[in-house]
């Protein structure tokens, strides 16, 4: 039986994890297939809803990646962009989505093996969870 | 109709080598909306610039994918390729198949399906990509430096030399800043203020500098290339036209015993006085809160005497209004007091005193002509007793930065001391010897080999007066914490270089960040020094951070050019890629219905407000607008609006929202 | 209720206002939103337990802004949402006439809306424990036994959107989900459709609502989303310490932030 392999997509901000991960292609460190990354030139301009469209269009994990708090290349964009997620999460949380499929990380253009290290471990957990059938079950339902 | 053109490149083996470049080609042409899909080993180079450019003549193009690095490798390149050929440049995309596939996976059918994808998700958004235009703002070429110390002359005289004209502002009734009150300057011992008032002078007579002294920053509207700044000249009690700077009035005023803020209360003035005597301007000011005229309405003995006839008690303060295009902002540092130390008994042993004012007992203009007096009885101190880092490097009293000048003026001040009074004992009790610029380690060396200054590595707990006499008690760490007590009869402790007074204020003015010792902070600590976060908003000095007199100068020098360069042009080019709020037709005419919650958001305070009105003039609803000088384009504004109101060029929602939907 | 029809008599005998917003009887047992021009009139205004509606919605809606200066009465939910849509610059200082009734139903008379704001600071603003009781209730579940709770619920949304035509701040002309370029929120009442359009609703109030539950009250099919908005308001208060409707100036939880704020879910 092939094993499952889940979509992750991955939303990421141009001036850290973008460049991370060149640079994680720059020291030819392999990591999993399963990310699509979309970038973004700030973690603040990541709207939930992208992430909700994420998982519409049948992904079974979402990443969203930027730089460390303090180092915003705009300044306050991930200060903005972590409150977001707080709140985001706790409603999902609350609606009973299962929140092991959105992971978050801070992952600057120097950490290029931290990028190589996310995707593995965030692909080893969505693979343990399975496919999402909760929002694939829902996705089914509507033309789009 | 879109016309998608995609080239895949080969990048010799980096990424042929891992993907099949023939399913790639053949998947994208499958794509609704691409025209044209081709592969070639070096897309880059020449003949593959070549390929693009006829592509786009043949095929028409209406966009480009060009699937190969990074974009942040070559962007600027593929985008070039398509302007040369009258393509708008931003109508251009790159997927990254080299970086973020061919390099990070092995050969295999799942790497190909990767890099499929990864095209796919930018020619879908290629297809939404609309032109873009850089966006000139105009400069204004004068620039407004706050603070009048030797960052500021230094700046001024910079950016005045470049041809550009300069507005000094300072707060104080003189320029000159601390470097004035200094007697000697470390590492080479010149005169401080021999070194300076040519400067100073220079700055007063410059054609392009107009000097603003006793004066504030009152507000700054605007942005970069276009501040609107209000400065408030505060009253000197003098017209300024008339004085001829005599200084009859100083003599004749019968209250001389006012401490002297120049020599840091070492000495004495009067209240109608002129700081120092080479204090440029040199005219006087009175002081309004100690003067009797003010403040009983007697004496008046100024105006007596004044033979030019120039006081003038109800002299208001001045707004004056400027328009200017950067603003430097250089106003330098405060040292802590004696107060500050309860060890030291809170300041109150009168000789117990900063480094700062040890500089003014050693000038040769201060208040004992440059003898090394005690303040109590004045008599010549036998043994002096220097305490380094009192105050800094202490988590205890919430400093835990090094002052970074300490070390040296302590060494200084030691070595001068020595100078005078030959037979003296110089006690330094420091923790580290911080000595890193040039010829500093040597000059250190001098102080203990040459001038017999004794230095104990060691802490001083506490300094208390018995007899006339202070008792310093220290320890010697390096005889293994030995207790070590000193009967000194100056004691002098290099206290803390701390953010001037009313600096939070001014940074709030300015919109510019602040750390939580209310230095201002600067656009990058490595890359971008001198910039802050506000575009158009430099700094220099201490007010960044604790520096000495040569950095200093180098910083200042850099502001100037960072000022130089944005006023060469007339017109400031920008990125495009900035947000926009969406104008929509009657009755709604904007989808924001003004709530502002960008305006708080923004990181650049970019977001304006802009009334729609009628024709007739009558306001139908207050929309946010986007500046599109300031705006840098980070998006925060465009996730948090709940109507999709505003918009991000050249990463919009639709965009965006396609490239999800083509994962 | 007396004193309340004086004044709002007085009010509009002497011009101050041109229409008085309070409650009167509807049909059967009901209570609706009245919307009282002639003094006489005044006698319809009632006032008891039942009059819970959210009557600030209206101050923002044409036709209502179009009868000339407004009273509005205004329980303590009103009197937030009055403060908030201030912050939100949607009403001004001066616009409305406040008649703030406290809980035991006396007329307050506020002079203007710092008056407003002073007056909802000294009140407490914590969930009553019955309705603290029904989040934890949720809380409670286990994330399956949520899931299968909510979409239950939405399974009966048809998409009326009467909650957001109740609720003071939706206010949006053109709301998010009416937005077809891209279409963020389906518009559809179908499982995905209606977790959606929840999900959104409850994320672009939070930090907003301030829990007059008239959304839940508007939902013709029952559906508990003031739950929703509920939960978020308290996180937004237990993480940043923000409050909806406490002052007219603008604190938007999502507009601001802290270098401190919690992130123990980040890599």
């Amino acid at each position: 039986m092939a094993e499952f392999e889940p979509k992750i997509v991955a939303f990421v901000c141009n001036w850290c994890t973008y460049a991370g991960a060149d640079l994680t292609g720059t020291s030819r460190i392999k990591y999993a297939h399963n990310v699509r990354m979309i970038r973004l030139p700030c973690t603040g301009r990541i709207d939930f809803m992208l992430l909700l469209k994420a998982f519409a269009r049948g992904a079974d994990g979402v990443i969203v990646s930027g730089c460390h708090p303090g180092d915003c290349h705009y300044t306050a964009g991930n200060y903005h962009a972590r409150r977001r997620w707080i709140l985001f999460r706790q409603l999902l949380d609350f609606l009973g989505f299962d929140i092991r499929r959105l992971h978050f990380a801070w992952v600057s253009a120097a950490e290029g093996a931290k990028w190589a290290e996310t995707v593995n471990s965030v692909v080893e957990e969505v693979r343990r969870l399975g496919p999402f059938q909760n929002y694939q079950q829902l996705a089914r339902a509507g033309i789009e | 109709m879109s016309r998608i053109g995609v080239f895949l490149c080969h990048c010799g083996e980096n990424i042929a080598g891992t993907v099949d470049p023939g399913k790639v080609v053949e998947a994208a042409n499958r794509i609704p909306g691409v025209v044209h899909s081709v592969d070639y080993k070096y897309m880059c180079s020449d003949p593959g610039q070549n390929l693009i450019r006829e592509a786009m003549r043949d095929k028409r193009l209406t966009g480009v994918v060009v699937a190969a690095c990074s974009p942040r490798m070559h962007e600027p390149t593929f985008r070039r390729v398509c302007a040369e050929s009258g393509l708008n440049p931003f109508l251009c995309e790159m997927a990254n198949v080299r970086e973020h596939c061919s390099w990070v996976h092995e050969k295999s059918e799942l790497t190909t399906a990767k890099a499929i994808d990864l095209v796919r998700i930018m020619v879908e958004k290629a297809k939404r990509n609309r032109p873009l235009f850089p966006i000139k703002v105009p400069v204004t070429k004068t620039a407004l430096v706050l603070g009048g110390g030797i960052a500021g002359i230094q700046a001024s005289l910079d950016i005045a030399n470049a041809g550009y004209k300069v507005l000094l502002v300072e707060r104080d009734p003189s320029i000159g800043g601390h470097m004035a009150q200094l007697s000697e300057t470390f590492p080479t011992l010149d005169c401080s203020q021999c070194i300076l008032t040519p400067r100073m002078v220079e700055v007063a007579q410059h054609p392009n500098i107009t000097l603003h002294t006793y004066s504030e920053l009152e507000s700054v509207d605007g942005f970069i290339g276009n501040f609107k700044v209000k400065i408030r000249k505060k009253a000197r009690g003098i017209d300024e036209k008339l004085c001829t700077g005599c200084g009859v009035c100083a003599q004749k005023c019968p209250l001389k015993k006012i401490p002297s803020e120049f020599n840091a209360a070492m000495g004495m003035r009067t209240a109608i006085y002129t700081p120092f005597p080479q204090a440029v301007p040199n005219k006087p000011v009175i002081d309004k809160k100690r003067c009797t005229y003010y403040l009983k309405g007697k004496c008046k003995a100024c105006e007596k005497a004044c033979p030019a006839e120039a006081i003038r008690f109800d002299q208001p303060d001045e707004i004056i209004e400027v328009e200017t295009g950067a603003i430097v902002c250089t106003t330098g540092f405060e040292v802590l007091s004696t107060e500050f130390f309860p060890e030291y008994g809170y300041g109150k042993p009168k000789d117990i005193i900063t480094g700062l004012q040890f500089e003014r007992l050693a000038s040769a203009s201060g208040p004992t002509l440059g003898a090394i007096r005690r303040p109590s009885d004045g008599k010549e101190p036998e043994t002096v007793v220097f305490i380094a880092c009192a105050g800094s490097r202490d988590p205890a009293k919430g400093i835990e930065y090094c002052s970074k000048i300490c070390c040296m003026y302590t060494a200084k001040h030691a070595m001068l001391y020595k100078h005078k009074v030959h037979q003296g004992n110089a006690y330094v009790f420091y923790m580290d010897i911080r000595a890193g610029g040039k010829m500093y380690e040597e000059f250190v060396r001098r102080a203990i080999e040459e001038d017999g200054v004794k230095y104990i590595r060691g802490r001083v707990s506490r300094v208390y007066e018995q007899d006339g006499k202070l008792i310093v008690k220290g320890a010697d760490t390096l005889l293994g914490a030995q207790p070590v007590e000193i009967e000194a009869d100056l004691v002098v402790l290099a206290t803390a270089m701390v953010a001037n007074s009313g600096a939070e204020e001014l940074a709030k003015k300015i919109h510019v960040s602040y750390d939580s010792y209310h230095f201002l902070a600067e656009a990058h600590p490595k890359l971008r020094p001198v910039e802050t976060n506000t575009a158009g908003i430099f700094l220099a000095g201490a007010c960044q951070a604790p520096r000495d007199i040569p950095e200093t100068v180098a910083q200042a020098s850099a502001a100037a050019s960072k000022v130089a360069a944005l006023f060469s042009a007339d017109e400031l080019s920008r990125e495009p890629v900035i947000a926009v709020v969406h104008r929509t037709a009657p009755p709604i005419f904007s989808i924001c219905e003004g709530c502002f919650m960008c305006e708080q958001a923004c990181p650049f305070q970019a977001i304006e407000r802009e009334e729609i009105k009628t024709r007739d003039g009558k306001l139908i609803k207050v929309v946010a607008k986007v500046n599109p000088g300031v705006c840098q384009g980070c998006g925060t504004c465009v996730a948090l609006c709940r109507a999709k109101a505003i918009d991000l060029q050249g990463f919009t929602n639709e965009q965006v929202y396609a490239e999800v939907m083509a994962v | 209720m007396d004193q309340l029809r004086k004044k709002a008599r007085e009010l509009l005998e002497s011009g101050a206002v041109k229409t008085v917003i309070g409650y009167g009887q509807g049909s059967g047992k009901a209570v609706r939103a009245v919307f009282i021009r002639q003094p006489e009139q005044t006698e319809k205004l009632i006032l008891d337990e039942r009059c819970r509606q959210n009557l600030a919605v209206y101050l923002l809606k044409p036709e209502v802004k179009n009868l000339g200066k407004p009273a509005v009465v205004a329980r303590l939910p009103v009197l937030r949402s009055i403060l908030q849509l201030a912050a939100e610059s949607q009403l001004a200082d001066g616009q409305m006439v406040i008649l703030g009734i406290s809980p035991d139903g006396q007329l307050l008379d506020f002079a203007s809306l710092k008056a407003v704001a002073d007056y909802v600071s000294a009140q407490s603003l914590e969930l009553p424990p019955p309705e603290r009781e029904q989040l934890e209730q949720i809380e409670k579940k286990s994330p399956a036994e949520r899931w299968n709770f909510w979409q239950e619920e939405f399974s009966r949304c048809v998409k009326c959107y009467a909650c957001r035509a109740s609720c003071p701040l939706c206010y949006c002309s053109r709301c998010a989900v009416e937005c077809n370029q891209p279409q963020w929120i389906s518009s559809a009442s179908h499982a995905r459709g209606n977790l959606e359009w929840h999900l959104v609703r409850a994320m672009h109030l939070a930090g907003r609502c301030v829990n007059c539950g008239d959304c839940a009250r508007a939902c013709p099919v029952g559906i508990p989303l003031n739950l929703l908005t509920r939960k978020l308001g308290e996180e937004v208060f237990k993480d940043f310490g923000l409050r909806a409707g406490t002052t007219p100036e603008l604190k938007y939880a999502l507009a601001t932030f802290r270098p401190e704020d919690q992130e123990d879910f980040i890599r």
